[in-house]
């Protein structure tokens, strides 16, 4: 188990990972999702001993990152952003050198190193100089190196970015395989890689946690609601009238003509309704010549919910607004494109999620 | 330790770069050597290996900075110093096999300039005491500049940079030894025997003539354990502060 306590880590007086604790379970995949400059890969260069930590503490199989780094990274396979390849060597010799440094015996380096290569078919290049593969190889056999030496635990930077769809696929199902008898915490802003492959997921913006669940429990938590879309011909005013009025209805999102007399709704319901609604909004139309051409129901995806959790109020607040009872209920911020979140709210209280 | 030792031995040896700085280090001493063989005006035929390394020095303060330049700036490049800090290998480990390694090209390129006094000795007669200090000294100068060679790699990613900066500080330690004896300095004796304790110069001249003196070990082992450990400070220290 790797438990994270209190993590933070400031760049000069740039906050970039904020006071986050979770822990890894065994047996477990747990994903790192947040938008670009979120704090991920400086979260992961901490877990796994690289970056030192500005405050926190890390600890991997009970030994403490920081205290013992060595009896700590023993237990970790780290594959980096940028896959760490020497681009003159050759792909064997490359992973001897890795073996080697991850102390693997020296008889059991051959076979180790051909179960790797194997695991991630890149038998075929064995004998080629790193710097004449492919984008999709390098990351491979960066892969490669960090299962050297079958750590318990693999800390996967972004595993799939570079690699084609096929390849994706199969690193996917590697992934869901290692989950056997290794934790695996792999971080991604691609959505239904996340949800493909993971148990729990933690979502990170600005340095803070915002959600850590299952993917399940993230849907249900944050809309129960299903969204109806509704595709009608007739008289827009009318039905528009009808649907709203219909009990169990919460509001109408939208509404598009497409063509003659085609309209589409798209309607929110209230928490936990359903076919209930559906059913008495398909016969209220009707009731008044109506005619629905296409009527269905929409569970909010993970998409929502990421959008939704990044783009979430913090629930922490100033010191004075806590005082005063009036807090503030904005910073509705756009994920931004740089590497260091320059959020200047180091004055601010946070209350745990 | 090993592995990083070993791999790094790969990486001068698999590519052509050792071979090359050997045959230019042997191409320099030809020089030396011819031109020692062309000024014999004297009756005896007579010349000093001591005087070549003298000279061949000079010429060595660009050679070295070559040859460490990449240690460390390139793994910062590559981004491969990830994988070397998260391994579950110390820094100390790590430097200290790096180093080796860097030695053990320094020596290959030694050995190759040992053709010239074997050559020596078969047409005539060597001094052996005198020769074999006179590598002694030279392997500690050399020791040293690849130690302060790869402090300099650590401080920067841009390898012609880390080369650059090497020989201007090795230009420091040849010339200091000549500056500490100008009027001006003369002027301070304080100052002149300050400076002129970190001469590296006259410490290998004491090599050359024969003498093997421990003030002069000391220098270059204490010169060597500094700039080591400073590599080490200085990459804790900017894990720490990077950013």
């Amino acid at each position: 188990m790797i438990t994270i306590e209190k993590l933070t880590k400031y760049y000069g007086s740039n906050r970039a990972v904020n006071n986050i604790s979770f822990t890894i379970n065994d047996n477990e995949i747990l994903g790192f999702l947040g938008p670009n400059g979120a704090g991920k890969s400086t979260t992961m260069n901490m877990i796994a001993g690289y970056l030192p930590m500005s405050a926190g503490k890390v600890t991997i199989l009970g030994s403490d990152i920081s205290k013992e780094p060595v009896a700590a990274k023993k237990n970790i396979g780290y594959l980096p952003e940028i896959p760490p390849v020497y681009p003159d060597m050759r792909v064997k010799e490359y992973l001897s050198f890795c073996a080697g440094l991850k102390r693997i015996r020296y008889s059991e380096r051959k076979d180790e190193i051909s179960r790797v290569m194997g695991l991630l078919k890149i038998e075929d290049v064995k004998d080629k100089l790193i710097k004449n593969l492919s984008k999709g190889y390098k990351q491979r056999v960066g892969f490669a190196q960090a299962l050297l030496g079958d750590p318990k635990f693999l800390i996967l930077d972004e595993p799939t970015v570079g690699l084609d769809p096929n390849q994706v696929i199969e690193v996917r199902n590697i992934i869901k395989d290692l989950k056997k008898d290794h934790s695996v915490i792999f971080s991604s802003h691609i959505l239904s890689e996340v949800s493909a492959v993971c148990d729990r997921v933690v979502i990170i913006n600005k340095g803070d946690i915002k959600a850590i669940d299952t993917i399940e429990n993230l849907e249900k938590k944050l809309g129960g609601s299903l969204t109806l879309h509704i595709k009608i011909k007739g008289d827009r005013t009318k039905a528009s009238n009808i649907i709203e009025l219909t009990n169990g209805v919460q509001e109408i999102l939208s509404i598009d003509a497409e063509g003659n007399d085609f309209f589409s709704f798209a309607v929110k319901l209230k928490e936990g309704e359903g076919d209930g609604v559906k059913n008495a909004i398909m016969a209220e139309l009707m009731k008044y010549g109506i005619q629905i051409s296409e009527i269905y129901s929409e569970k909010p995806d993970l998409e929502a919910v990421f959008v939704e959790m990044i783009n979430k109020p913090d629930d922490k607040h100033g010191l004075l607004d806590l005082l005063n009872g009036t807090a503030p209920v904005n910073e509705t911020g756009e994920p931004d494109g740089d590497e260091e979140p320059g959020e200047d709210d180091t004055d601010e209280k946070e209350d745990d999620e | 330790m090993f592995s990083i030792y070993k791999k790094e031995l790969q990486s001068f040896f698999y590519t052509p770069f050792a071979y090359i700085m050997t045959a230019l280090f042997m191409f320099l001493f030809t020089l030396m050597f011819n031109n020692a063989l062309g000024n014999i005006d004297h009756p005896v035929f007579q010349f000093t290996f001591p005087d070549i390394f003298y000279n061949v020095i000079f010429f060595f303060i660009f050679l070295i900075p070559i040859l460490t330049m990449r240690t460390f700036a390139d793994e910062r490049k590559f981004g491969t110093e990830v994988l070397l800090m998260t391994s579950p290998v110390s820094v100390i480990k790590i430097i200290l096999g790096k180093y080796l390694a860097n030695l053990t090209v320094f020596l290959f390129m030694i050995a190759g300039s040992s053709v010239f006094p074997i050559f020596t000795h078969l047409h005539g007669t060597l001094i052996m005491n005198q020769l074999i200090c006179a590598y002694i000294g030279f392997f500690a100068w050399g020791a040293m500049f690849i130690a302060v060679g790869m402090l300099v790699s650590s401080f920067t990613e841009n390898s012609i940079i880390a080369a650059v900066i090497g020989e201007i500080i090795m230009f420091v330690f040849l010339f200091i030894d000549d500056f500490s004896r100008t009027d001006f300095i003369m002027q301070y004796p304080k100052l002149q025997s300050f400076l002129y304790a970190f001469a590296a110069q006259p410490r290998f001249a004491y090599f050359s003539q024969g003498f093997i003196r421990l003030s002069d070990l000391v220098f270059f082992l204490s010169a060597i354990i500094i700039c080591l450990s400073w590599n080490y400070i200085a990459i804790e220290r900017r894990r720490w502060k990077r950013g």
